[in-house]
This record gives structure tokens, sequence and C-alpha cells, in this order.
């Protein structure tokens, strides 16, 4: 039994941790007076909607947190063992307060956590979190008397989930399309919907398998082997991968190519939404390609800070119609804010569905310019420091700079962005440019920059 | 002795001394336990219509996961509607969220054992010892248990009593009942076992409600004025009140009079050992010799216990007897479980005014009646074992006494009746019963006893 929490399984954007290590029911009992406390003291409200996924661990870390919030006077609406979607579409349609959902998204199968959204679907940003973390560790919470408990409602979620698709896309083609949900929560939801719709479903590790014995929940490339060839042999239109939660989709076109969300998003934009205005969000790691492709018909682009809870909360201020995380978060919030992966094979099969041409034609406008990173050791201690001194650096000797996350500098033929990591002592550069040779020079140039205050810091705190 | 289980589970204040935190940890020591008799155990978990309920269902159905046991969870049930579903559906254990009749602001946890009884006190012993020793067996990632509801409990069980009765006798008699769930857990299920024995059914307080605004959930007379009320106005021929997890069930007669428990148990004995032989009932030492009464001059034979249904359940499995029960209304049947039961106590009511074609109170005519007097005296837990063996070494001169019983207390049977007098296995208290044909014997005798017991106490407070 784990006695004291450990303080890092809270993050900037959810709780995790190992599973009988980190975390265990009486971590998440806690949690759960803890989220209650911020609910019902905090925000002055009580309804919450809370689901999981179907990791094994979940269901017992699922019942203990939900215990914790109903003693605190939280009115819970449970809707049990499902996908990502599943959950946040019953919190966002039933009116309520905050949703949470218990998983680990696409780490391994040992870990555990949970995640925290306002009704809309918008993320909890980090210093609301950190609210949490302050009653959980702090013991700041009330557990009341008999008559403010209030019963848990059970919820099952798949017919209304199901229904807001089949309202909200038709097909006249039999669209082919190769779905991997690694055996995680989206066997749960996506298979019998994507048949539902009339589209032909391939279907690739679609039984649900808590321990992701068949690929790495997370859809890197090196694990999408399986789908790709899929795609390939089945003469699908396209194939989609979802990590384990089901907050991130790949797409891979019919020639077995595994696209970037920068080129699913620039898809999205281009041929998905018919009215092509208003801002898409991006993040500052997001490609160059999506501005030259997406501004020229119309749209504005607001690039932001790096994090899928920046994401929702920026498409919700600008009343965005698209937007782009380059981890892979994409979301349409003409359906809804937060980043249910689903909607994006859908809405690509939407898009097949109304041309002749291939996945892979709609591609080849779409160019890939060279990108490349470098890690910079840097101390913790110093590595903000060294960000501070280079954007006021780089505000002064250039036009196009960009310091809302890291430092961002735009050049004519291509960007670098400089970062200091969150978790380790170490600073991120990432730079893309039109030709392999500007690549090499804008790298060059800013390791250069960076290294400069990484070496003078250290100097000063040698001297020190 | 147990210090958590009381009685009938464990009880306390919600989010006072009965938390969530609680609650988790009971679900693991429970888990360790079962861990350590069978492999990949199932438990299956119920409630009564508490507001707490589900809090303190879901924290201990997370201490079972972590154990590695699977839990069903088949929400709002009588208890005697999990008991069955624990051993129709074979789960290793079952778990009642309820503090019966208790007031609100309790909650309960009670534990079933494999074949549908309620826990032995060994069994309880064991969960404590695990408990207080923090030695848990809880399991990796990959062997936490897994979760499902099931919502095909009270149909089972529903169907289970209907099996019991002859349907279209009952039917064809047209019964007018007034049921009087007290907004408890009886609610899921009563309403509908009328309606299937083609009873009219005139309802009170029929929607679950923890919060009880109907009326207490104990049914005693005071409670249940409004349901006496009701069976007069209408005329109908029978009148029930269930307490809060429908385990006990109390009558009105056609009259509109309120029937005792007593009085419904040696009913029951009477019907259950009639043109038989040697037939036993089963039933603590605190019921009414009319129950021997009847039994007797029926050429059968009651066995006496300890107080505690847990108990007499198991006495009439071992002993093979054909009925059983408490004097507060909580009847067993053993034809379909070894559980008191007030569902199915009412399918044998209407089954038993059948077949005898008979009102209720002229059943109740042919039961010998005895008039019971109870107190209680305050007395502290630690003296409790002293003065019950200071008591026991006086009377022993008492040329009076006919003959003394110990199995639960002490029980002196007199000329003109008896005194039971017992501490409370849960309460700082002693309580003194006293039995007599008439009236003014047993407050005698009562009356004595209480000042017997008073002046042992104060001897022994006093040293």
């Amino acid at each position: 039994m784990i006695e004291t929490i450990n303080q890092h399984i809270f993050r900037a954007y959810d709780i995790r941790g190992l599973y009988g290590k980190d975390i265990d029911p009486t971590v998440f009992y806690r949690i759960g007076l803890g989220a209650g406390t911020y609910l019902l003291k905090h925000m002055g409200k009580t309804k919450i909607t809370v689901g999981n996924d179907l990791r094994q661990s979940s269901h017992s870390l699922v019942h203990a947190f939900i215990s914790g919030l109903t003693a605190t006077g939280a009115q819970v609406t449970f809707t049990g063992t499902t996908s990502f979607g599943q959950t946040l579409f019953a919190g966002w349609k039933n009116d309520q307060d905050l949703i949470s959902f218990v998983t680990a998204s696409h780490l391994p199968p040992e870990w555990n956590g949970v995640k925290f959204y306002f009704g809309d679907g918008v993320g909890l940003p980090e210093e609301e979190l950190m609210k949490i973390r302050d009653y959980v560790l702090q013991h700041q919470w009330t557990e009341r008397a008999w008559q403010d408990i209030k019963p848990v409602i059970p919820i099952d979620p798949i017919r209304s989930y199901a229904d807001f698709f089949r309202s909200n896309f038709s097909y006249k083609k039999p669209i082919r399309v190769a779905v991997d949900c690694g055996g995680a929560s989206m066997t749960l939801s996506v298979p019998s919907i994507i048949k539902d719709l009339g589209l032909d479903l391939v279907p690739v590790y679609c039984e649900p398998d808590p321990s992701f014995s068949q690929r790495p929940s997370d859809p890197k490339e090196e694990n999408l082997k399986t789908l790709v060839s899929t795609v390939k042999k089945e003469s699908c239109d396209f194939g989609v991968a979802f990590d384990g939660d089901g907050d991130r989709s790949v797409i891979v076109d019919n020639k077995g190519n595994v696209l970037s969300a920068d080129q699913t998003g620039i898809i999205l934009g281009k041929y998905g939404i018919p009215s092509k205005g208003g801002t898409v969000i991006v993040n500052v790691e997001c490609s160059k390609a999506v501005e030259e492709q997406l501004t020229h018909i119309g749209y504005t682009i607001k690039q932001i800070q790096v994090g899928h809870t920046f994401l929702t909360l920026y498409a919700k201020k600008e009343r965005s119609p698209l937007g782009i995380e380059s981890s892979g978060h994409l979301i349409l919030p003409q359906y809804f804010l937060f980043d249910d992966a689903f909607v994006i094979p859908l809405k690509i099969a939407e898009i097949l569905d109304s041309t002749s041409q291939s996945l892979h034609d709609l591609l080849k406008d779409i160019p890939i310019y060279p990108r490349k990173k470098l890690e910079i050791p840097c101390s913790d201690e110093t590595k903000f420091d060294v960000i501070t001194h280079l954007a006021k650096e780089c505000t002064n000797e250039y036009d196009d700079v960009n310091t809302l996350d890291g430092v961002r500098v735009s050049l004519e033929k291509g960007w670098a962005l400089v970062r200091a990591s969150n978790t380790s002592p170490i600073i991120r550069l990432t730079a893309e440019a039109d030709t392999e040779k500007d690549l090499n020079e804008i790298t060059t140039l800013f390791e250069k920059k960076t290294e400069r205050y990484v070496d003078e810091m250290k100097m000063a705190a040698h001297m020190a | 002795m147990t210090e958590l289980f009381g009685t009938n589970g464990i009880r306390g204040i919600v989010n006072k001394d009965m938390t969530s935190d609680f609650a988790l940890q009971i679900g693991k020591a429970w888990g360790t336990y079962l861990q350590r008799k069978t492999d990949n155990p199932s438990v299956v978990i119920g409630t009564d219509a508490r507001l707490s309920n589900t809090m303190l269902k879901y924290s201990i159905t997370a201490g079972f996961l972590a154990t590695g046991c699977d839990v069903t969870d088949i929400g709002l049930v009588p208890t005697p509607s999990l008991q069955y579903t624990v051993r129709m559906k074979q789960f290793d254990s079952g778990v009642m969220i309820t503090a019966s009749h208790n007031p609100p602001e309790f909650n309960g946890i009670k534990g079933i054992d494999a074949d549908g009884t309620e826990f032995s006190k060994k069994t309880e012993e064991e969960i404590e010892g695990i408990y207080f020793s923090k030695c848990y067996k809880l399991v990796s990632w990959d062997a936490v248990g897994s979760y499902k509801t099931w919502d095909g409990a009270n149909d089972l069980y529903l169907n289970g009593i209907l099996s019991t009765v002859d349907i279209d006798a009952i039917k064809d008699h047209g019964f007018h009942v007034v049921l009087d769930c007290g907004n408890g857990a009886g609610s899921v299920v009563a309403p509908l076992l009328l309606k299937k024995l083609g009873c009219k059914v005139t309802e009170l307080y029929c929607e679950p409600d923890g919060r009880f605004p109907g009326h207490p959930s104990e049914p005693v007379p005071e409670n249940v004025k409004e349901l006496i009320r009701t069976v007069k106005e209408e005329q109908a021929d029978l009148g029930i009140a269930q307490d809060g997890d429908a385990d006990r069930a109390i009558f009105i007669d056609e009259k509109g009079a309120y029937v005792w428990g007593d009085q419904t148990l040696s009913l029951f004995a009477n019907y259950h050992t009639k043109n038989k032989k040697n037939c036993i009932v089963v039933t603590p030492v605190t019921s009414s010799t009319s129950l021997d009464d009847v039994v007797e001059k029926n050429n059968g034979i009651v066995v006496h216990t300890q107080v505690g249904s847990p108990i007499v359940a198991r006495v009439m499995r071992e002993k093979n007897a054909v009925f059983g029960g408490e004097e507060n209304g909580g009847l067993i049947f053993p034809e379909l479980q070894y559980c008191r039961d007030s569902a199915m106590t009412l399918a044998k009511m209407l089954e038993l005014l059948t077949v005898t074609e008979r009102s209720l109170s002229s059943l109740l005519s042919d039961i010998p009646q005895y008039i019971v007097v109870k107190k209680k005296i305050h007395c502290k837990d630690s003296i409790k074992q002293e003065v019950m063996r200071s008591i026991h070494d006086d009377v022993l001169n008492d040329d009076n006494v006919i003959r003394i019983d110990t199995t639960d207390g002490l029980k002196l049977y007199f000329k003109n009746g008896w005194v039971l007098m017992r501490p409370s296995g849960t309460e700082p208290l002693f309580r003194i019963y006293a039995e007599a044909k008439w009236s003014r014997d047993a407050e005698d005798l009562s009356k004595s006893f209480c000042t017997i017991v008073q002046d042992h106490i104060q001897k022994h407070e006093r040293t």
C-alpha cells in the first residue's frame, strides 16, 4: 500500500504513474477527494462525468477515484470502460462541470493515470491541475455528511455517441479503411460505428487487449508495420491507428505512407472544411507547410505553445475550425472541441467520398520539408535563463520571433525553435528549411547561439 | 469477539466511522481472505437505497479489484436477493451495503458466504485479523480484477420465490394487499411479486429513497400507522411493511391489527409442522413460548440458539429444519434459501391464507398469546461478563427457578413465565426480556430482574 503520494505523478497535462509503485486505489481515492474539493470548493459546482480506458488496473483505480469524489459531495456520472471520446462526449452532452478519464494514454500497460477536462472538453491547464495536486498533498478536503452524498449515476454512452456520428457523417461510397486500435480503448467504439456508417472496415488489432501485447500503444511509425502492410495488401483507401486512449490518430495513405499530423491537418483544412476561413491553431513545432498551404486559401494561422490543452483552449477562444498539434492531436470544433481522434478518419473518409482522387494524390501538392532535431545538454537550474537570453537576442535581431513557448524564429528559408525540456536537463533545437543545405545552416546557427548562452551560464554559475 | 462486525455486519455513521477509506481497506482485507481460499475469486455486490451506498460500494469494489477479485455489481437489491444470487450464480462471496433499519445517517457492510448464508463469526474474525495486520495481498497491474454490472439479480430472485408457491391458486383468490416498502430496497421486488401473484396492490412508500421520507425504516407500530389506517380504510386482506434492506417483514391483519413478529413466527411454525412428525424449527432464545407450544403440539422439536440470524440459519441447515426465524420478523424458509427473506415471507403468507381459506386474524386466534416485556439497562462493555457470572451464581440458590438455559445470556424459567438477561453484542447494554401468560406476571418478573441486574452492575462498577 502506498502511504505517501509521490508529487511527481502530478504533471503538466495529467496525472501519471506506475501502478503499484506510484499509484494504487488509496492514492486514487485521495485524488478523488482532491478533485472533488476542486470541483465543489474552487469551482463552486457539483457535476462530474468519469470514465476509464480498458487497462486492467483502470478498474480498481476508477472505483476508488469515484468514491473519493462522491465523499466530497460531487454528483458523479460513471460511463464505465469506454474510449476517451465516449466519456468526453457524454460529459459534454450532459452539461457537466468537469470530465475525468482514467488512462495513461499511449504509455505501456503497467502505467496509469487520470486526465481532467472542463465540461466543454477543454483540458485543465497546468495551474488548475496544480490546485488539485495541492488539495491532495495538503489533505485539504472535507468528507461530507450523509445527506450531502449523491448516489453515482451509471450511464452507457455507446448509443448516443454512435447516433451523433450517424447524424453527422454519411457516405456514398464504401470507402475501404484499415483500422488499428492496438487492442486499446478505441476497440470499444470505432469498429462497430465504422461498419454502421457503411464504410468497408479492415480491422487490425481491433479486439480488446488490456496488456497491449500486439503493438505498443504509442502509434509511432515503427509500431505501425502491420497497419501499413494491411493497407497495401488489402488495397485500402487509407488506414488509421489510434493511441491507447484515443485522443491521437495517425493516418496512412493508400500507398502505405504514414502521414505526419501536419500533413493530415493540411488535408483536413484544404478539403474537409467548406468555409475555408477563420483561424487555424497550430503549435510552434508545426511545419511551415501548414501556413503555406492554408493561408492562401483563406485561413489565418495562429501559432501557440506546445501542449494539447492549449490547442482546445485557443480553438475555443478563436472559434477555430481546425487545430493541429504536431504530436498528433487534431481537432475539428465543428463537431466538438475535445480531441476525440475518431472524428479524424471519419473526416478523411468524407473527403475521399467526395473526390475521385486517392489520398496519395491529394498529398502530392503538399511539400515535406527537411527537418532536424538536436538536444543540447544544459542544467535544470540554467536552462530557462538560457532561453530568456536567447529570446532577447533573437527579438532584436529578427523580424518574426515567437516567444510563447521557447524561441521560434521564422526565416526566409525555414525556421528554428529552441525550447527547454520540462522534464530533463536538456534544451531542444528543432529546425525546418526548404533544402538540406538551408537546414544545416539554420541548425548550426542556432546551435551556436544556444551553446554560447549555455557556456556563459555555466561559467557564471561556476564563478558564483 | 469481533471488533468491527456486530450481529449483522459492520455498521457506522457515514463519513464519520463508515468512510470510503475504511471500506477500501475492508475490501482489500476481504479480497486477501478470498485469495487465500480460492483461485480467481469472484464477488457480487449490491446495495439498499441509502444515499451513501454507491460511495461505499465503489470503494470496497476498488479494494476487491486491487486484490485480484472479479466484481459483479447488481445494483439496488433486497439483501435476500443478493444472497440468492451468490448461491445460484456461484460467487465466492457476496457484499451487501446496507444498515438495514438504522436511521439514514448510518450505513454498513454485510458479508455473505458462497452458500448464501451470512458470514459466520469465524470468517468475520479472519477478515478483521487481516484488516488490523494490514497484510493485504495486492496484485500487480496485470492481475487486477475485472468489474462488470448485471441487472438480472432481482428477476432471478423473484422467479425463485414464485417457483415455491402455487401461483394460480393465489391468483384465484384475488387478494388486496397494502404494501409499505418504507422507501427501502424492497421497492424493487415486492410490488412486482404481488402483481405476479394477481393481487390488487395499494403501494405506500414504494420508491427507493435513502432519506426515508415516508417514515423511519424500522417497522415498529409507531412507524406503520399509515399502513394500518390504509388497510382499514381500503378493507384490504393484508398489510405488510418491510425494513430497509427487506429481509424482515411485519404484517397487519385484515382488521388493522399490528401482528408482532413472534405471532408470525408461531403461525408459520404451526403451518410447517402440522400433520408431520419430528420436524425441527430453529429460533433464538429470545422467541416466545407460543412457538414451543404450537410446535410441541404438532409433535415437532424446537431448537433454541444464540441470538443472530446467521446462527439460526446455520443451525437450520445442520439440523435440516423445516422452518426458522427471529421474533423481529426475520423468517427463514429453507425451501428457497437459508436467510431472512421478507418477499418470500409475503409469498408464503399469501399461500397460507389461500390454503387455509381463512383470514389472518382468524389464523392468529389459534396461536397462544404471551405477554413480553423488554427492557434495557446501561452497562459498560468491560464488566458485562463479570456481571453475567455473578448473577448466574446468585440464581443457583433460587428455588423458584425450574430450569436454567445459558445458550445466550441467562434464561431462567419459572412456573408462570421466563426471564432472559443478556449483554448486547453491539451496544453498552444489558437486555432483559420477561415473558408470561399474564401481563401482571410479566411485569413483576421484569421489574424484579431489572433490579437484580442493576444491583450487580452497581456492585461491579464500585469494584
